[in-house]
């Protein structure tokens, strides 16, 4: 059986646009959109541009937009579409080159929040866990910063510099740990008007996460988080 | 790319937030409990109270439900009308149309404006001599 993909094509060093181009590509049950874009690029024109890995959604390269959703290529299968299906790149970031999306303002946003766990203690000793203080936050750690999210937010779309799902999911996971003591380091990102107060908890982003961790129950625990720092801030000299 | 604000100023957004959801779980615990009591059960004559108007309702008010009244005023219309003004100012937003402060003014003025008035309505009726 043969499906046509039609995908957005764009090279800003020779197109004024991007301009749409289908191919025919073989398909049968197994076939994941990533399958179908590596043949048209090794069998039908290697100048076509994409992301993509592990072919198993762990590294979070290929994301596309599939019939106007963000998809993980690797983890879509072209079974459950019609016959035609239309490839975008990722939307709310700028394209480099066809399905290639510039991820760099994800990327900053990512390190403001200071993903990473913060302890001055200089402890020769490991930091001990319980599963109870393990599950508090485990639920939001399987981020792979495919960027689903981002393409999915409207409100990272109208203000790029909202920081974002992903980043302040992370920001929630650290917030979170027993670890980590960098709360304090953190809540000023989120308190600004981009931070967690940029969410108008669409949701949208938990429908496309790959992995499942609900980060606008993350963002919404942030507002929480921030609404609390505020009333504390109060009552500071 | 833009340099980064590692400060950025702390956003007034917990106020009306927390307006927002107060108002989100009083119009959803208190309304439909409202709305069966004084829309369906009273008017119908299932509970065992004078007909339903103006003099029945100042009775009830006046006689040990002041206080009550009130906060059920500001459970029931005050903080929902906040939750509205908070809707309406992101979807104002959402909708691209750059209203800036004039806009948070009029949507969280309104929504003040109409609760002041929906309490001194009630004071008023309160202090009125029983008809």
């Amino acid at each position: 059986m043969e499906k046509t993909l039609s995908i957005v094509r764009y090279n800003p060093e020779l197109d004024s646009q991007p301009h749409s181009q289908s191919y025919q590509v073989p398909v049968d049950n197994s076939t994941s959109v990533l399958d179908a874009l590596l043949y048209i690029q090794e069998q039908l024109d290697p100048t076509l541009a994409f992301r993509w890995s592990c072919r198993m959604a762990i590294c979070g390269s290929c994301s596309v937009m599939v019939n106007g959703i963000p998809k993980l290529g690797c983890k879509t299968f072209l079974r459950d579409y019609g016959d035609e299906v239309l490839l975008e790149p990722l939307a709310h970031f700028a394209t480099e080159k066809d399905l290639v999306p510039d991820i760099n303002v994800f990327l900053q946003h990512l390190q403001q929040v200071k993903p990473y766990l913060i302890n001055p203690e200089q402890s020769e000793q490991p930091h001990k866990q319980s599963p109870q203080q393990l599950a508090k936050y485990r639920k939001f750690a399987n981020c792979i910063n495919c960027g689903l999210c981002y393409s999915a937010c409207p409100q990272f779309g109208l203000n790029p510099e909202f920081l974002g799902p992903a980043a302040l999911t992370l920001a929630q996971r650290y917030n979170l740990d027993s670890r980590d003591q960098g709360k304090a380091e953190r809540m000023p990102e989120l308190n600004g008007k981009n931070g967690v107060w940029g969410c108008t908890f669409v949701g949208f982003c938990s429908d496309v996460c790959p992995k499942h961790l609900d980060p606008a129950a993350a963002v919404n625990q942030g507002k929480v988080a921030s609404a609390t720092d505020f009333v504390i801030s109060m009552f500071k000299p | 790319m833009k340099p980064v604000n590692t400060q950025p100023k702390r956003s007034d957004e917990p106020i009306w937030w927390a307006l927002f959801s107060a108002g989100g779980v009083c119009f959803a615990v208190f309304l439909p409990g409202l709305m069966l009591l004084l829309g369906v059960l009273w008017p119908l004559g299932f509970l065992e109270l004078s007909p339903l108007n103006y003099a029945s309702l100042q009775q009830l008010a006046a006689f040990g439900y002041g206080i009550p009244a009130l906060a059920l005023v500001g459970a029931c219309i005050c903080l929902p009308l906040f939750h509205a003004a908070h809707r309406i100012h992101h979807g104002m937003h959402d909708l691209k149309l750059n209203t800036g402060l004039a806009g948070k003014l009029l949507c969280y003025g309104l929504a003040a404006l109409l609760s002041a008035t929906a309490l001194a309505l009630l004071w008023c009726v309160l202090k009125q001599p029983l008809v």
